[in-house]
């Protein structure tokens, strides 16, 4: 057993992001604020290291023989030799033997987990490295689990994940830390905001939500619904129902399922009001507790409790939090009340809005 | 089929019987052939706000009052940049307005004027309020002292020893001019600070929308709302009578339902009830004198105020002393409202760029001066001036009529203030000579046939609008107060949009469903069950205490501003305002669901 290759997402050092990486030490800060979080651990960047002490070179090796211009083809055939030495060397071992033992440690070795990537420098204010490394929902058994912790590893030498790097200047694949937390076996997931992207309103949570898992929703297979909640009132300022005829679920053998909703339910609200009133409080205290607008997933399980949001992952918003909030004096440059009567009189039309200056996207 | 215009004034058939309609109302207020070019290119619009039935002639002295009061104000007084007054005029009995902005090129140098001219006005406003409030009450005071009475035989022995040196003949004459003239002031201070007071009001709105632009208007409304106003002591007067018929042992005998004289007689037989009758006629003067009228309060001398019906202020009482007797609180819950208030308003600030929150302190802190005056001035001039102005009216035609002048009191409402003027000349020449007026011989055929005129236009459904619509509406003022939007005007030229929905602005929160009591005149008021939607033309702030038993209001006029839209916001009812057409659509009995977060009215 070696220190510093398995923590505890309340530990202290998931903190660290370089231990932990970014999705870790997002659930970490959200396990301290209080908010409901799946139990889980984080295999660490060390217990990463440790695996692939003796077999980096190794693995690395088709990729350092690429040149800086290799085409396509080439970058794909050398990140599958890269992930298949990487799966073929360091699945045994130690590591993951530890990764068992702390799988078998979670509700006994019994339950239904997510396995999620966490790299460093992943979901940082400013680049989201949103979808470029994998997650395996609702893998049960410890082998499984060491196995997909492993593939999340391989994950760092997809092509598209070595392309992405090469784009953001990220350089090599560096150290890759793994969350495994159980899986909510959820009966709505989706995804929030603590300001509308459409408009940069920062009295707004806007939150986008679907039946059953979230997946789909933050892939943009499925139009979900809509809600919009203002964060100071708490009222519900608009709701955008959608038609959701397919779902994502829990599958009978481990993994997912996708299947059909029940007439009657795919037109109705998949949100009531006391889970957006509970969403919308968790919404308001990450915001507050990171100090710049956030977004993030969540799941809301099956009923039995009057609390039943639990928060998957949140981090800074990367396009409004960025700018200054909308101006509520519209550069009239009013700076008294009547300055600011003026202003309205002689702008004619009363409290119209005004056209959003770019529409930034979700960013999944 | 949906038009592209409203029908052209000058379209307007006359409804079969009301021929002759015209004379019943003074010419500058009827559509003309000399001012045919100006008036059929503008829109306007039916104000049923201020005036949802058919005007008696005489009762054409309230739309002049605001006519040019209003006017004076915006155009003259205030140079408020973007708009002049708002013009009136009358067709088939109905009042139609249009709203007159000012030339675009003016705009800049109104500002300049209003700045310095309304600027004076922000900074004292407490100051100038407090005036005002005298200045209203020194009128109300003038108009209370004046009295009609049936011309003497012979002069009182005063009339010599005290050498007054005038008759009671001519006292008639200038009383009645001073009754009118003293109203007319009166309009003046009710516009001296009522659309400045909105401006600011407005610009609030517009600052947090600017911000904001997901916020509800409800929301702001509360940042500035929830004020100890004036406006509800009448209804907290009902509440705290309601609890000294609960302190002096009288539930049992207030429990009936029986009429207030029956209750008020019974009650008086005994110390405690008749404790509790004296208190009730103190409150009455000034706190019952509460015009009923559905929308604008006052606007008709036709509906009585609560002293006049004592039954509708005690079906109140009762209601509220049996929600105290099932142990539920009464009291309208200014704290948390209060508490409320500053809550929201500090998180709306935290959320502004920080160099925005200086100008949103001093803007929120206007707005909150004036939404205690935009509130208040209700009870000072639509309840008491007015409900006073017509009862010394009412006082007038008894008089008039106990003289022979004219048959009954009822008959001096079918003439116009000038022709009653003349009667009244008619009435004192007369009795000063000893001689016989030409009066009641002369007047006895027009009001007869005026009687049929009002009858055949009270049957005519006045389309809702008249004229080309403007592409965009945006005054502000048409918007918040008549709640008239671009997308409410296209909506009545839809016409026969019949799929089971009316659509209105959300003017409270929530929705709920249940069956429609269509309520016209404050009278079915007491006909209104638990549970019941109130659909009605406007309501009045006489009506709050029905509030009590009512599960949602729609009404036809008005928007967020009206008094419909804040009371139940106070009440945490939904409301759906300015549907248009809810009363002539829907059915006492019909289920409705009511969504005041949308402004949609559907027939279940």
């Amino acid at each position: 057993m070696s220190a510093g290759w398995i923590v505890g997402l309340a530990d202290a050092a998931a903190a660290d992001v370089a231990t932990v990486g970014g999705k870790g030490a997002g659930l970490h800060r959200l396990v301290a604020l209080g908010a409901r979080v799946p139990a889980g651990f984080v295999v660490t960047t060390d217990a990463f290291r440790a695996a692939l002490d003796t077999v980096a070179a190794q693995v690395e090796a088709p990729l350092q023989a690429l040149g800086p211009d290799a085409p396509i083809d080439a970058v794909e055939r050398a990140a599958a030799q890269a992930r298949a030495r990487l799966l073929r060397t360091a699945s045994a071992g130690p590591v993951l033997e530890e990764v068992r033992a702390a799988y078998d440690d979670l509700a006994g070795g019994i339950a239904r987990v997510a396995v999620r990537s966490s790299a460093v420098g992943e979901d940082a204010a400013g680049a989201s490295f949103a979808g470029e490394h994998d997650t395996f929902l609702e893998i049960r058994g410890r082998d499984a689990v060491a196995d997909a912790v492993c593939r999340c590893w391989a994950s760092l030498y997809t092509a598209r994940a070595v392309s992405y790097r090469e784009h953001a200047g990220a350089g090599p694949a560096g150290a890759m830390a793994v969350v495994v937390q159980e899986m909510v076996p959820a009966r709505a997931a989706g995804v929030f905001m603590t300001l509308n992207p459409a408009n940069g309103d920062r009295s707004t949570v806007v939150c986008e939500a679907v039946w059953g898992l979230g997946e789909p929703l933050v892939s943009g297979a499925v139009t979900p619904d809509r809600f919009v909640v203002d964060k100071v009132s708490g009222e519900v300022v608009r709701r955008e129902i959608a038609d959701k005829p397919r779902q994502l679920v829990r599958g009978e053998m481990p993994g997912t399922a996708e299947v059909d909703v029940s007439a009657e339910r795919r037109g109705r609200p998949c949100l009531d009001d006391a889970e957006l009133a509970e969403l919308l409080d968790l919404a308001r205290r990450v915001e507050r507790d990171a100090g710049v607008p956030q977004d993030g997933e969540f799941a809301v399980a099956e009923p039995g409790g009057p609390a039943r949001v639990h928060l998957l992952q949140t981090r800074p918003e990367t396009v409004w939090s960025t700018r200054a909030p909308r101006a509520a004096t519209n550069g009239s440059g009013a700076r008294t009340a009547l300055s600011a009567v003026l202003a309205t009189l002689t702008r004619g039309a009363a409290a119209t809005s005004t056209t959003p200056e770019g529409t930034p996207d979700h960013g999944g | 089929m949906a038009a592209d215009r409203f029908p052209s004034p000058f379209d307007i058939e006359t409804p079969p019987g009301a021929e002759g309609w015209e004379s019943m109302y003074d010419w500058y207020h009827l559509f003309g052939s000399e001012r045919r070019e100006l008036d059929e290119g503008r829109f306007w619009f039916a104000d049923r706000l201020h005036h949802p039935d058919v005007l008696h002639p005489y009762d054409e002295i309230q739309c002049e009052c605001w006519w040019q009061a209003l006017g004076a104000f915006n155009t003259r007084i205030f140079a408020m940049p973007p708009a002049f007054g708002v013009d009136q005029r009358i067709v088939n009995g109905r009042l139609y307005v249009t709203p007159v902005a000012a030339p675009a090129e003016d705009v800049a140098a109104r500002a300049e004027e209003f700045g310095k001219r309304a600027g004076h006005y922000y900074e004292r406003w407490d100051a100038i309020y407090t005036e005002w409030k005298e200045k209203v009450t020194a009128k109300l005071e003038e108009i209370r002292a004046l009295r009609f009475e049936p011309l003497p035989d012979l002069e009182p022995e005063s009339t010599v020893f005290d050498h007054t040196g005038h008759s009671a003949g001519f006292r008639m004459i200038r009383d009645f001019d001073r009754l009118v003239l003293t109203m007319y002031e009166t309009y003046q201070y009710h516009f001296e600070l009522l659309n400045i007071g909105y401006a600011a009001y407005l610009t609030f709105f517009a600052m947090c929308r600017q911000a904001f632009p997901d916020i509800s208007d409800q929301s702001i409304s509360r940042m500035v709302g929830g004020l100890r106003v004036e406006l509800y002591r009448p209804d907290d007067e009902l509440k705290r009578l309601a609890k000294e018929a609960q302190r002096l042992g009288l539930v049992e005998r207030l429990s009936g339902t029986e009429d207030a004289a029956t209750l008020f007689a019974a009650l008086r037989q005994d110390a405690a009830g008749a404790e509790w009758v004296a208190d009730w006629e103190r409150t009455a003067d000034p706190w019952f004198l509460i015009n009923t009228d559905p929308g604008h309060p006052g606007g008709y001398h036709t509906y009585p105020t609560w002293a006049d019906q004592p039954d509708i202020p005690l079906a109140s009482v009762r209601e509220y002393l049996r929600r105290l007797t099932d142990g539920e609180s009464i009291d309208r819950p200014t704290d948390e409202v209060l508490a409320e208030r500053d809550r929201i308003t500090a998180g709306y600030r935290e959320l502004l760029a920080d160099d925005d929150r200086a100008t949103f302190d001093d803007t929120v802190a206007l707005a909150r001066q004036v939404f205690a005056f935009i509130e208040e001035h209700v009870l000072y001039i639509e309840h008491w001036m007015w409900a006073t102005f017509w009862a010394k009216s009412h006082e007038l035609s008894r008089a008039l009529a106990a003289m022979g002048e004219i048959d009954e009191p009822e008959d001096m409402f079918f003439l116009r203030r000038y022709e009653v003027a003349e009667a009244i000349y008619d009435c004192v020449a007369a009795w000063s000579v000893g001689s016989r007026p030409r009066g009641a011989d002369h007047l006895r055929p027009l009001i007869a046939r005026r009687r049929e005129i009002y009858t055949a236009l009270r049957a005519w459904e006045p389309p809702p609008a008249l004229g080309p619509p403007p592409t965009q509406i945006d005054e502000p003022f048409t918007v918040m107060l008549w709640g008239i939007t671009t997308a409410s005007v296209s909506e009545w030229l839809r016409a026969d949009g019949d799929d089971g929905t009316l659509r209105g602005t959300a003017g409270s929160p929530g929705v709920v469903e249940g069956p429609v009591r269509v309520v016209t005149h404050p009278s079915e008021l007491p006909d209104v069950q638990p549970g019941d939607v109130l659909v009605c033309p406007a309501t009045s702030p006489a009506w709050a205490p029905v509030f009590a038993r009512t599960a949602a209001t729609v009404s036809d006029v008005g928007g967020i501003m009206s008094h419909t839209a804040i009371v139940c916001r106070e009440y945490g009812m939904p409301a759906v305002v300015g549907t248009g057409n809810a009363v002539a659509t829907l059915r006492t009995g019909q289920r409705v669901r009511v969504d005041g977060d949308t402004g949609v009215v559907t027939v279940l």
